[in-house]
């Protein structure tokens, strides 16, 4: 049983993201070696959620620390279980994935060392507890100002890992969200190099240079995907007056999310592996 | 959860909410109270017109229990209907009455969808309506007015999640069948997703209103701003809101 934060900015598309996991059995066909149940009851009304919002052209609401969520113990908490058989003769895993959203005002404000707030302070502390086994951390902005940014956030979040002595044991999978984009999309195959060597270099050398190597591994994701294998257009259109940050899905009965379950099967794996040690 | 309607003054508010009681319904069924009692609560016959919501209370408290039929089957919202006098807009009034404005600010911060029924300008209205022109307001003045809004979503309003704003009275400004062929919702088989009807709606009625709208979409974070239009005469365009609405709060 692994249990895994989502971390990353407002609007990096984490709920959405687990909202299409959550429904990825109906989009996704039964041809596919990956299988995901939802188990609990925050995890099916995801599923309801990506079906009735989603597919219909609509973006999920934000997660904000406000109304429902005013401590980590009201975060919405997702349980999946998740079978792999890799290919035919392979012999099937299965294991629980306990998976929580958290909002994205959190990860901002960890760049800030004068942290104040004891919310945020919570969220962090929860984050980092020992039985949690991977961060998947979820990035989507690919320019100069953003690598410093984030660059800053990643050193201050190393930091507080060491200081909650977290800095062998915490698996990270640092994933460039919203592939589809044109220009990010050739470069899904080799993330490391092709998205974050390019685009987010800080970022990722903070990384690189502070976590041991078999704790950390980059990821492309695409929650929408693209039209088709021979029209790789974004399956995305804008929303309306928010000046192209927001978007929803395209052409619903196309939807095929782009490797979504790769990072959470690593992490999921490995606190497995772990498990069995103990 | 509560929502929340809220518009200037002879807007056609509880007017929409009375008709959307109607048993005569597609997919938004008002499962409480009865369409009767309401009708006999807000109705007048012999003016043959809702009775104006009376002032001297900011805020009218009905409780409307909706169930609403979207695509993972049937939801139930239970809604705090506000029904908000049109004066309470007035600043002449919000001094005058200043314990009433606080209970309904307060009111509004723990809401988490606001539905804003503004009534249509002269200009946009076709010719042939069977209605007097001059008792609408001009577009200058329309978009005056709206700006008064966008201040109080700006500041008041932190918290709303979704924004809706019906323009009301659409059989006086477009060709019903045309726009209903196109928005109407029909699970698995609409036309248009819930994307391409705000655009839609948008680009052909709320166009004065664009700098507003980016505006608000600007300064207020987590909110949605989503354009609506409405008529007592179409079940479809009246039933559209809420089933936007259900999908996102019912739980």
């Amino acid at each position: 049983m692994g249990n895994i934060c989502v971390i990353g900015p407002r609007g990096s598309g984490k709920t959405t993201y687990l909202a299409a996991l959550a429904y990825k059995n109906r989009t996704m066909g039964k041809s596919n070696f990956f299988k995901i149940i939802p188990l609990n009851d925050d995890s099916r009304k995801l599923a309801e959620k990506a079906e009735n919002i989603i597919c219909y052209g609509e973006s999920l609401e934000p997660t904000v620390i406000g109304q429902e969520i005013q401590t980590v113990d009201d975060l919405p908490y997702y349980s999946f279980n998740l079978e792999i058989k890799k290919h035919w003769l392979a012999n099937q895993e299965s294991f629980q994935l306990n998976v929580r959203d958290y909002p994205g005002e959190v990860f901002e404000k960890i760049a800030d060392p004068t942290i104040s707030d004891n919310i945020y302070e919570e969220f962090i502390n929860e984050c980092l507890m020992k039985d949690v086994g991977g961060c998947l951390i979820l990035l989507t902005a690919w320019d100069k100002a953003d690598d410093s940014f984030y660059s800053q956030v990643m050193s201050r979040f190393i930091k507080l890992m060491d200081s909650h002595g977290r800095t062998n044991d915490l698996r990270l999978a640092v994933a460039m969200s919203k592939c589809e984009r044109g220009e990010l999309w050739p470069g899904r195959l080799d993330p490391e190099t092709d998205l974050f060597g390019l685009h987010l270099p800080r970022t990722r050398a903070i990384l690189r240079d502070n976590i041991a190597p078999q704790n950390i591994r980059f990821y492309a994701i695409s929650t929408f995907g693209v039209l088709r294998r021979t029209d790789p257009r974004p399956n995305r259109t804008n929303e309306q007056g928010k000046s192209g940050k927001a978007s929803v899905l395209r052409e619903a009965p196309r939807w095929q999310p782009y490797n979504m379950i790769e990072p959470l099967y690593w992490l999921g794996k490995t606190t497995k592996a772990k498990g069995k040690v103990k | 959860m509560g929502v929340i309607y809220i518009g200037d003054r002879a807007a056609g508010k509880t007017h929409l909410a009375m008709e959307l009681a109607n048993p005569k319904s597609n997919y938004v069924k008002v499962t409480y109270p009865d369409y009767e009692i309401l009708k006999a609560l807000l109705y007048d016959n012999e003016s043959e017109s809702t009775k104006a919501t009376d002032a001297v209370s900011s805020t009218h408290n009905r409780t409307l229990e909706i169930k609403v039929e979207i695509p993972t089957g049937y939801k139930q919202i239970t809604l705090d209907w506000i029904d908000t006098p049109g004066e309470i807009w007035r600043k002449s009034w919000q001094s005058a009455n200043q314990n009433e404005w606080k209970n309904f600010l307060e009111t509004i911060l723990k809401s988490e969808g606001i539905l804003l029924i503004l009534e249509p300008y002269r200009e946009i209205i076709k010719p042939g309506a069977d209605v007097n022109r001059d008792d609408f307001i001009t577009e200058q003045q329309w978009c005056n007015r709206f700006n008064r809004w966008v201040e109080f979503f700006r500041y008041d309003c932190k918290q709303v999640r979704h924004l809706i704003i019906c323009l009301n009275k659409a059989d006086l400004f477009c060709d019903l069948d045309v726009d209903v062929s196109k928005l109407a919702y029909i699970p698995h088989r609409s036309q248009l997703n819930w994307q391409q009807r705000d655009a839609y709606v948008f680009q052909r009625y709320f166009r004065p209103l664009q700098p507003q709208i980016e505006q608000i979409n600007k300064s207020v974070s987590g909110l949605s701003v989503r354009c609506f239009i409405t008529s007592i005469h179409n079940r479809s365009l009246l039933e559209l809101p809420w089933i936007y609405l259900a999908s996102f709060l019912a739980k």
